[in-house]
This record gives structure tokens, sequence and C-alpha cells, in this order.
């Protein structure tokens, strides 16, 4: 190929790539989240500034110098900046896709899409450590061309670790066993290279060894970069090859499923038509489910931690704290996306008359009777004297009437449709509305009781919370119709929404 | 079972999506709606279902319900929806059921027991092709014909007497778009149902249709009865580009 050419390809792949991370469907409808991003990288952006000056500081009058305490802990920067790639770095073959049936060699694609791996903003972002540690560590012993083979040799250690997370990445596509070597290979490598003979740290040593050697501009450390990396980049290109074909003949693996009718809840008429379609959402669609796990996890570990441990024993804040969050987090986690996921079949719901109203029913019972798994832990809190029965029934009530109350109001105002078997982070979740509604049912509730327990007591607070709760469930027809009746005046306006977001 | 649509307009920006001053379809009509992409059917069909609001004019459905005369008009009631049935597209079918349970639940819903359910999915045997029950497969792992057809099944179950359809045949295979013709003609002669189909088949529209609707730009330019002859070639013409109705 003619190198105008190359170049001008070259430069088609990367405005393409710039344009597919400026306009990924997390972002696309949801300004909220683009923003969100934003100011996570910022955050952390300061935050390893921070770190780096921090680091000077904390290790400038050791024995050895602070960079080398850095340096010899290479080790550990690798396997953060590992795993954190899993979240950002997607591997070549799923992008050379849509580039296959054009006249453009598959080599040269490869070559470009490893070549841009290496040379990808995220490998720079550890310069937000280094760049300020490396101004205050290195300049006196080095001078200026010493900080720069600094960072530099960092960048090249980044650019390394990439095209290794790149080889485990495609390696995982396949079989998610193949986790396990990689972090076998750490686990070896950080325990016979620094723990098992103080004596002879060699890995410890080794990285010091050679990352002095970059500040000097040593030819054997580039030499060291390109024998580990060369090795590296050739299996990744011929991994890939093979991988691109596996890539466009992957077809969703078609699992049987029983018809299950679910005849127990025949009884319950219309709303267990839709109790049972609940189930099935949970059981069946990946971003559900996942939601549902997570709720569900996290109700049981802080159940856990307050039944069986006394970690929280005299600390009322977080005694509060974990019982409130017992019977809401489940809700708080499931019912902030209340209607998205029904966004993927809105239209064949809307034909049927009142449909939603069933639908909002149902969902609020299942909610109800998921109630029961912190109602059955909570006794064991009881039993023990660390709470009283008022305390545990008003935590549940004030749950069903008046936290899920207020996240069903977003069953009004939620109009993105969630993917129901993409991964979380690209299903389209958490919108502004959402991120702020499921905050305040997360700390409004603590703090209510929180201030009731401080300015009056734990019965008092209990009281105010069982009447509040009880007058919320006993009315949930009454403000469950009156959310239908709303989300019918905005249905236009969502369905609009659900239909441009699927 | 009549359907009025009065000073109907819909525009999406600056493009005009729809202008239908008066149109009305009467109890026992076939009608295909035909033309180009971006003629306004779907919309067409998504104002009537009242999934998409109309910036002026109204669609009035009259049935029977309860055995008494009833008129409303879509945005303003939901009566429509016990005697009306419709497909558009996937995002009518639930798709993390099997088809058995999503018709259960459609039969559920619409009042229908499970016995009468099971029989009335019996007239829809030789259009299923045995591709759709007893598959052990969501909906979501069927074909794009096969979903298209638990979709049709699943507008038809509770037999509505307004019937309305988006492109019954795209994706359906040779075998399947006869037998959902002969399903269209028959629902409609023992029904006495009123069916509106788009399509950009036209034999298959022109073959089953006593009326041929011709929308473009969102206005309905030419509303031609059965005259068979005229009509086939009238249409034929139109769309070759050849003629100036």
């Amino acid at each position: 190929m003619e190198l105008s050419k190359a170049w001008l390809l070259y430069q088609i792949v990367a405005h393409h790539q710039r344009l597919q991370a400026r306009r990924h469907v997390m972002f696309e409808r949801n300004r909220a989240m683009k923003i969100f991003g934003y100011i996570f990288v910022a955050f952390w952006a300061v935050y390893l500034i921070l770190l780096g000056v921090s680091a000077y500081g904390l290790f400038s009058d050791r024995a050895l110098e602070a960079f080398d305490w850095i340096d010899g802990g290479m080790i550990w920067f690798l396997i953060l900046d590992f795993f954190s790639r899993f979240a950002m770095q997607e591997t070549p073959a799923q992008n050379i896709k849509q580039y296959k049936l054009q006249n453009i060699p598959t080599v040269f694609l490869l070559h470009t899409f490893l070549l841009r791996m290496g040379l990808q903003p995220y490998n720079f972002f550890w310069a937000f450590f280094f760049v300020p540690f490396g101004l205050m560590a290195i300049p006196q012993f080095y001078g200026f061309w010493g900080l720069v083979g600094y960072i530099g040799g960092w960048w090249l250690v980044f650019v390394w670790n990439s095209y290794w997370y790149l080889l485990w990445r495609t390696l995982l596509n396949r079989n998610y066993l193949f986790l396990a070597v990689p972090v076998i290979i750490y686990v070896a490598l950080a325990y016979f290279g620094i723990f098992f003979n103080e004596e002879n740290q060699w890995l410890f040593n080794g990285t010091i060894r050679l990352m002095r050697g970059f500040c000097q501009w040593h030819p054997l450390c580039l030499v060291i970069f390109f024998a580990m990396s060369t090795p590296l980049y050739i299996i990744n290109y011929k991994l890939q090859k093979v991988a691109i074909y596996v890539e466009i003949a992957k077809t969703e693996e078609v699992k049987t499923f029983k018809t299950h009718n679910m005849t127990f809840l025949d009884g319950f008429g219309i709303i267990g038509e839709y109790l049972k379609l609940e189930l099935k959402s949970t059981m069946r669609n990946l971003v559900v489910r996942k939601q549902f796990i997570s709720g569900a996890l996290c109700m049981l570990m802080l159940c856990g931690l307050f039944s069986f441990t006394d970690v929280y024993d005299g600390m009322p804040f977080m005694r509060v704290f974990i019982c409130v969050y017992c019977f809401t987090c489940l809700g708080v986690m499931t019912l902030t996306t209340v209607m998205c996921a029904e966004g993927n079949y809105i239209d064949g719901l809307m034909v049927r008359k009142e449909t939603v109203l069933s639908l909002l029913k149902a969902k609020y019972y299942f909610q109800c009777i998921m109630l029961l798994v912190p109602s059955l832990f909570s006794l064991m809190p009881i039993i023990e004297g660390k709470i009283t029965v008022f305390t545990a029934l008003g935590c549940l009530l004030f749950a069903s009437g008046a936290v899920f109350p207020f996240l069903f109001q977003l069953a009004v105002y939620n109009d993105v449709t969630i993917h129901l078997n993409e991964k979380l982070t690209k299903s389209g979740r958490d919108t502004k509305v959402q991120m702020l509604m499921s905050g305040a049912a997360l700390f409004l509730p603590m703090l209510l009781m929180y201030t009731l327990v401080e300015c009056f007591n734990e019965d008092v607070a209990a009281t105010a919370m069982i009447t509040i709760g009880l007058i919320g469930t006993l009315l949930h027809p009454l403000w469950l119709n009156h959310i239908y009746k709303r989300f019918m005046k905005r249905r236009y306006q969502n369905m609009d929404g659900f239909r441009n977001s699927r | 079972m009549n359907l009025t649509i009065e000073n109907l307009t819909k525009s999406f920006g600056q493009k005009q999506a729809l202008n239908i001053d008066h149109y009305a379809i009467h109890s026992g009509e076939i009608i295909g709606l035909v033309g180009n992409n971006g003629a306004g059917k779907t919309t067409l069909f998504r104002i009537i279902l009242d999934l998409l609001k109309a910036d002026t004019g109204c669609v009035t459905i009259d049935g029977i319900l309860d055995g008494q005369p009833v008129s409303c008009d879509t945005a303003k009631s939901e009566e429509w929806k016990a005697y009306t049935g419709a497909f558009v597209d996937a995002s009518f079918l639930i798709e993390y059921l099997t088809p058995e349970e999503y018709f259960r639940f459609i039969a559920k819903i619409s009042g229908i027991s499970d016995a009468v359910m099971e029989e009335r999915l019996l007239q829809f045997n030789s259009f299923m092709n045995g591709e759709v029950l007893g598959q052990k497969t969501l909906i979501r792992n069927l074909s794009m014909g096969n979903k298209q057809k638990v979709g049709i099944i699943g507008a038809m179950l509770h037999y509505p007497r307004l019937l309305i359809l988006d492109e019954p045949f795209n994706f359906l295979d040779p075998t399947s778009q006869l037998a959902m013709k002969y399903l269209l003609e028959t629902y409609s002669k023992e029904r006495k149902a009123t069916i509106i189909v788009s399509s950009h088949n036209l034999t298959h529209t022109l073959d089953i249709c006593s009326r041929i609707t011709l929308l473009e730009h969102g206005v309905i330019i030419k509303d031609y009865d059965r005259d068979y002859a005229l009509l086939t070639s009238e249409i034929e013409a139109y769309f070759k580009g050849n003629i100036n109705i």
C-alpha cells in the first residue's frame, strides 16, 4: 500500500475512533451522564495529582529516594492499571468488524488498531500522578531531561501494560477462566519478587534500576521495552487476526426455555399476570437480573452485618444507617429505573386498557414481598436486643409507605429504555432525575430517622415512621392511581423517549 | 366499527409528516395503506393507536362494547382498546417471554380463558407452520419472521373488531405470506372486522384489500375503491413514476 494512502486510511480510522468515543450510546441521550463522566475524569485527574504530590512527601526522607519507592512498586501500578482497563478498553477485533468488507487490507487494519492501542489517551492518564511526582523528585538528581526520560519511561510501561491487558481481554472473551492467569502471574510476581525473600527483592530492585535507566536515557532500557513489547505485539496481532473471525461469527447463545405458567399467581387475576412478568423479567434479562442481584446482595450484606456482627453496636448513626438501608436498598437499586425495562415493549402495553396501572401495582407488590427478606433478617438483632420491634417495623413500613411511593414517581418521568441484555454500563441507566431521586431515597429516610432519634428517642422515631409508612402503604391504590394518571398525561413524551433510546 | 379521521396533522420539526382533512373507514373494509418510505403510514398508525400525539385533529373509533355502541376519541378514552388489535413492530412484543407465555399473557389480560385461547390458537396453526409453538425459546431468539407471526397472532387473539397491521408481510417466507393473506381475508369475513394494513408488497395488498389509500408525504393523494383493473394499473404506474395522479 502506498504511504500516502496508508496515512489517509490511518487518519480516517483515527477520526472514526474519536467519533465513536464522543458518540458513545451511554452519552448520546444522557447529558447528565456525559457531564458526570467529565467530572469523574477530572476528579481522578485531581486525585492523582494530589497523590503524586503527597507520595513525594511520604517517601522523601527514607533510606531510598522517593522515586525509588514508587518505581519499586511498579507491579502495584501495573495491577491497578490492568484492572481499570476493563471499563475503558475494547479489543481491536470488535472495532475491525465494520471495516472488514471495505477495500482495506486486514493486515493494515490490525496494525493500525494495535498501534493506536499503544497511543490511546488512557496510557497518558497516569501522567497526572507521575508528572507532579517526577517534578519534585527527579530534576534534583537527573535534571530536566532526566524528568522527561522518567515520565516517558512510565508511559512506555503503561503502553506495554495495554498490550498485556489486550492479550488477556481477548482470551477472556472466549472463556472467563482466562482471568485467573494474569491474577496468578501478578500474585506470583508480587510474592516472589517482593515479599518472599527480603534480601533479594529482585522485582523491586529490578524496576528501580529500569526506571533509573530511563532517567539516564540508557539505551538498554529501550531495548528491554522493545524486547518485552515486540513478542507481546506479535502475539496480540496473531490473536486479533483470529478474533476478528470469532467476532464476525459471534452468535448469541440461544438457551432453551421451558414455558413457565406460574399458576400459583393465577389467583391474583390481572395483577398476578404482571407479577409473572416482573418475575420473568428479573430472571431472564441480564440488566434487570444484575440490578436485582446487586440490590439483593447489598441488602443481604447489610442484613448480615446487622444481624450477626457487633461492629455497629454503640454507634447510633451506623445503626440507623444500616437498619434503614436494609429495607430500602433493593427498592432504590431496582425502582430507580422503574418503567425503563418496559420501554422495550411500551407500545404493546399502551394499546391495551389500563395495563400500566396493573403493571405499577404488580411492581409495588413485588417490592413489598421482597421486604420480607430484611424483615426476617431483622429478627436476629431484635432477639439480641440491638433494635426494637418498633424500629424494624418502622423501617419496614417507611420503606413500603414512603420510600416506594417516592421512587415510584420516577415512573412518570423515566423515558429512557434500558437495553435488557447489554452490560450495565451500556444499558442507558442513570439519568439526572434518577440519580437525584435515588440519592434522596437513600439519604432522606436516614436523615429523618436520625434526627428523630437524636431529638427524641428511638421509640418516637419508630412511631413516626410507622405512622407515615402505614398511611402511605394503606393509601397505595390512591397514589398508584395518581401516578398512573400523571403517566398517561406525559405518555407521548415518555413513549417518544423510550422509542428514541431503544 | 367505523373509524374517522378529522383535520389530522403531525409535524416533526419543520417536516410535515401527516396532513389529513377527512378520512373515514367503514365497518368490514380491508384498507390497504400504500406509499413510499416516509409517506406517513406508520405515523398514521401510531396516531390512531394513541402512541403519538397529533398536532391537531382527532381519530374517532365507533364500536360496540358490552352490547352498547360507543364512540371514542382515541386520545381521550381507552374504551377503544377493548375491540382493537394492532401490531406495528417488535416494540409490541415482550421478548423475554416464550410465544406460549406471551399468548397466555395477552389472553389473560383480555379476559380469555386458557381453553378458549388454545382453541383460538388452532386457527393459526398453518400460519405458524410449526415454527412458533413448542420451540422452547424466547421471542427475542426467534427469527424476524417468527417474531412477526407472534405479533400478528397476539394482535388477533382477542378477536378485535378493528385490526391494524403495519407491514404484515415483512420478514415472512412465501408460504407464510400466502397464509397471512388467507388469514386476513377469512378473519374479515368471519368476524366482520375492519382491517387496516400497510405494505410495500403491492401484489398482496391489492389482492386482499377492498380499498387502497395512497399516501405521499403525509397527504392522502388517492383513495381507490375496488375497481381492480384501474386500481392495479394506476398504482403500479404511480410507483413507476409514469403517471401524474
